[in-house]
């Protein structure tokens, strides 16, 4: 009883904004094609989309790429973004954004926070000097 | 993919109406800050936007529209937005921002 391995997909995409529609609509195919509701499908266009976002924002150099790797396993989609910016070793104190600081205009957190709301488990792994990697986990079935 | 924005001034309403057409994410946000700076240096008011055909918006967006009320909000107007698709609903709604913005129909 040989049990398949899981099917892995790599992208490795510019640090450039044009560029995130492309993950997006990639990271919409591959969940339709394991059979996740459109409900479902959605929380992870966005979060995907979020990750790439920070991983642009903090990549810095427009000539670099940074990494998006798909592993679909049989109950799940892991979903890692993996940029080779400067690391940020605040980024697992990000709070809720407090909106009662509208002051605070820039979003930078918001988007972690986002993440963190629509996937069912979020790894942020940083480093200063060695980049970010967000890896998060969606699973097919209900209650996560 | 991209955004279009259509903008118009109701004198009788003091309102602007704005309609987002697309996709705002990283890509485009910078278009509409600019247009948004706009509008408010030409006339302080109400900002009503129509979501109708707005498929999707991130944080970046989400950063121009805080920072547009931001300002408003020192005149005491607001941002509104109607024909909001239920994607997007939840993302105001676990942001919290469905309280800050007004958010109609």
């Amino acid at each position: 009883m040989s049990k398949k391995n899981n099917d892995e997909i790599k992208l490795s995409i510019p640090n450039k904004p044009e560029y995130v529609s492309v993950v997006r609509l990639t990271v919409t195919s591959i969940a339709n094609r394991m059979g996740f509701d459109i409900e479902k499908i959605e929380d992870i266009k966005v979060a995907v989309a979020e990750a790439c976002t920070n991983a642009i924002t903090h990549g810095k150099n427009e000539e670099d790429n940074f990494l998006v790797d798909f592993i679909m396993e049989e109950d799940k989609l892991v979903v890692n973004v993996s940029d080779n910016g400067r690391g940020c070793t605040t980024l697992n104190e990000i709070k809720n954004p407090d909106l009662d600081h509208l002051n605070h205009e820039k979003e930078g957190g918001l988007g972690i926070f986002i993440i963190r709301s629509l996937m069912d488990n979020v790894q942020i792994i940083s480093n200063h000097g060695s980049g970010t990697i967000i890896s998060m986990t969606k699973y097919m079935g209900e209650d996560h | 993919m991209s955004l279009i924005i259509e903008k118009y001034y109701y004198e009788e309403k003091k309102q602007w109406s704005v309609s987002l057409i697309g996709e705002v994410d990283i890509y485009t946000a910078g278009q509409l800050k600019e247009t948004f700076i706009k509008l408010i240096e030409e006339k302080k008011e109400d900002i009503k936007i129509n979501a109708e055909e707005l498929d999707y918006i991130d944080s970046t967006g989400l950063g121009v529209l805080i920072g547009a009320l931001k300002r408003l909000k020192q005149e005491n107007k607001d941002i509104i937005l109607f024909n909001v698709k239920p994607s997007i609903k939840k993302l105001l709604n676990i942001t919290g921002l469905d309280k800050i913005f007004i958010i109609e129909g």
